[in-house]
């Protein structure tokens, strides 16, 4: 594999901790022990149910949430075991597009405006240069550049979430995190976002960390997928490999919860809520929901193994499950 | 397919006066729910489903026009005749499992005070019968639900505490308006799961929104396509998902990331339902369009199996680049 333009490794995010007077409240830790390298130019996807850490593990890499422990390495450079204002400005070349872009801009403040003003804290103060930035751009996310010239509530909320990426493009990030881009849209409007996704990732040599829970999107899309349940990661590979050799009984739950254009019926459900945070089970974090669970996986916690170059899974079981799998023909 | 419907809608049109003009939101739309069936309704958002569900529900916003069409359930006008509202006869299971209980009552007095305006019998009754529906959708230990807050349920348990009280007075009917869509894919699928034992153990025909096809394919018997307030294509599911025939339908299965070649979108954008276009309502859209589809609404033609759809020129083939 080339050298990573994103890397980290034992990486541990803890929320919320608290020491009082006379008491103190633990912190969680929302990402636990968590390796990952993620190659320039692909598309690397973060899979997990709500709870399991992915939203934390985009603002550890983004510098806006302290790490506890680890190292974060960006294009070579450590960049961890900063401030977070000190390792939000190294950090500058990863940047993040949230959930609903739109609900992010001033609505009383033209569209131009909310654009130049990050390009001006950014350090770009001409006012030439700041235009002809953002007309470029504009038209690079499909947009006419009299658009700049509206009020947010003049735009459709596809135009909006269009104005929302043209905004971080605007700053000439390197790694693009998109939480959840496609959340809510309809899906002919989806198709169109992940289309202009693609374009502008070989337009501008983007490379993007992509967090989401629609497994069709993220099959679809990514080049790399990593797993995560509880603040790690059970399983990372290929998008191909990983969707349709599963090794993780986590993520055959996973695929097989998904519902699919066919109707296939697509083996049995997982029981039970994801446990909290709070409560995190002794040995494999899986094991009270795992239907192949044995008394080892209580006892001790499984290491990240290769299954097959370039997949790895974190499971004592994973070469007893049956190999078969509904995808494989 | 040929018993007595359930639930009818006939020729439906609804309309909203608006700032910006009258707004077509629904209009001629038709389709029945058979007793012990689950019927879909799927469209992208502006295509009046929501619409169409509190119409059903007779909570259609204050101002809101009705110049044709029926409803009938069990073989009642429930939109002509107030009194013979279905009262308790249909229940609904809301979006938002988060959003649609109160957080500082107990869950279990709020379904209780449901129950005691629409359901007979005394307050122990209901205790008793909110116990057992506890047990019917799986909340873990049931006595004790009834004395929780809300906040003290998951998302998912959230959800089966919104069809308890579907549930609660013994409807014929349960409306849903895409209750799995804040649920993570684990929970989602053990929802759906319940739905359709809960449909099968006690008759239930259940009509359930949604904008997600492979919900739509894991849980429907049949399905009804909106699109801009018109029914672009109705049949039954699989033979619509296998084989969409109106040119809507087949681009915007094409979207699919399951089944998409290449992610092209549909060009343009839904209309707005204060300025439909003329005649066909996706004409300015469509790849196949001719100079008469701008004309009239074009009616629905039928198909073999119980199909419908509203496009005369359902069997031409769309252009290679706009299913590439």
């Amino acid at each position: 594999m080339p050298e990573p333009i994103l890397a980290a490794r034992g990486l541990v995010v803890e929320l919320g901790g608290r020491r009082g007077l006379f008491r103190r409240a633990p912190a969680v830790r929302a990402v636990d022990g968590v390796d990952l390298a993620v190659a320039s130019g692909e598309t690397f996807g973060i899979v997990g149910e709500s709870g399991c850490g992915k939203t934390t593990l985009a603002r550890a890499l983004l510098g806006l949430q302290r790490e506890a422990a680890g190292e974060i390495v960006l294009e070579g450079r450590t960049v961890s075991g900063h401030h977070p204002l000190a390792a939000r400005r190294m950090r500058a070349a990863v940047q993040y597009v949230h959930q609903d872009p739109g609900a992010a801009l001033d609505p009383w403040w033209r569209v131009g405006r909310t654009l130049a003003e990050g390009l001006a804290i950014h350090g770009v103060t001409d006012r030439a240069e700041q235009e002809a930035r953002i007309a470029e751009t504009l038209a690079a996310v499909g947009l006419d550049a009299a658009m700049a010239q509206r009020y947010p509530h003049e735009l459709s909320g596809g135009q909006q979430r269009r104005i929302g990426l043209a905004r971080i493009l605007l700053l000439r990030p390197k790694v693009v995190i998109l939480d959840e881009p496609t959340a809510g849209l309809d899906l002919s409007v989806q198709a169109a976002v992940l289309r202009l996704l693609r374009e502008l990732r070989a337009r501008f040599g983007l490379t993007y960390v992509f967090i989401s829970h629609d497994l069709s999107v993220v099959r679809r899309v990514c080049d790399r997928v990593a797993v995560m349940y509880l603040g790690r990661i059970v399983e990372e590979g290929s998008a191909a490999t990983l969707f349709r050799e599963p090794r993780h009984p986590y993520t055959r739950a996973l695929l097989a919860a998904a519902p699919h254009l066919d109707g296939r019926d697509t083996g049995p459900s997982l029981p039970g809520d994801p446990p909290s945070l709070r409560a995190v089970p002794h040995g494999c974090r899986f094991h009270p929901r795992c239907s192949m669970a044995i008394p080892l996986c209580a006892a001790q916690d499984p290491a990240p193994e290769p299954a097959a170059p370039g997949h790895t899974v974190a499971c004592h079981r994973w070469r007893d499950a049956p190999t078969e799998h509904r995808d494989a023909a | 397919m040929s018993d007595r419907p359930l639930l009818a809608v006939e020729n439906l049109s609804v309309h909203l006066r608006t700032e910006a003009g009258l707004a077509r939101i629904l209009d001629d739309v038709s389709l029945a729910v058979p007793p012990g069936r689950t019927v879909g309704v799927v469209g992208e958002s502006g295509c009046g489903k929501t619409t169409l569900l509190r119409a059903i529900l007779g909570i259609l916003p204050r101002g809101a026009l009705i110049p044709g069409g029926a409803i009938r359930f069990e073989g009642r006008d429930i939109l002509a005749d107030r009194a013979a509202s279905a009262r308790g006869r249909i229940g609904f299971v809301p979006q938002d499992p988060y959003l649609s209980l109160n957080p500082v009552f107990r869950a279990g007095d709020q379904i209780l005070e449901i129950m005691r305006r629409h359901a007979p019998g005394t307050r122990r009754d209901h205790r008793a019968k909110l116990v057992e529906l506890f047990r019917a959708v799986q909340l873990p230990d049931a006595e004790a639900a009834l004395r929780k807050y809300p906040h003290q349920f998951s998302g998912g348990q959230r959800q089966r505490l919104l069809i308890a009280a579907a549930l609660s007075c013994d409807p014929a009917l349960v409306v849903a308006d895409e209750p799995t869509t804040a649920l993570d894919v684990t929970t989602q699928r053990e929802i759906l799961a319940l739905l359709r034992r809960l449909a099968a153990e006690r008759n239930l025909s259940l009509l359930f929104v949604t904008h997600d096809f492979g919900v739509l394919a894991a849980l429907c018997d049949a399905v009804t396509v909106l699109y801009a307030g018109r029914v672009a294509e109705a049949g039954p599911t699989r033979a619509v998902l296998d084989d969409p025939r109106h040119p809507y339908t087949r681009l915007l299965l094409a979207c699919h990331p399951d089944r998409a070649v290449d992610l092209a979108g549909i060009p343009g954008t839904v209309p707005a339902a204060t300025a439909q276009p003329a005649g066909c309502r996706f004409h300015p859209r469509c790849p196949i369009a001719r100079p008469a589809c701008a004309d009239a609404p074009p009616p629905p033609v039928a198909l073999p199996g119980g199909r419908a759809v509203a496009c005369p020129h359902h069997a031409d083939a769309l252009p290679e680049p706009a299913l590439a």
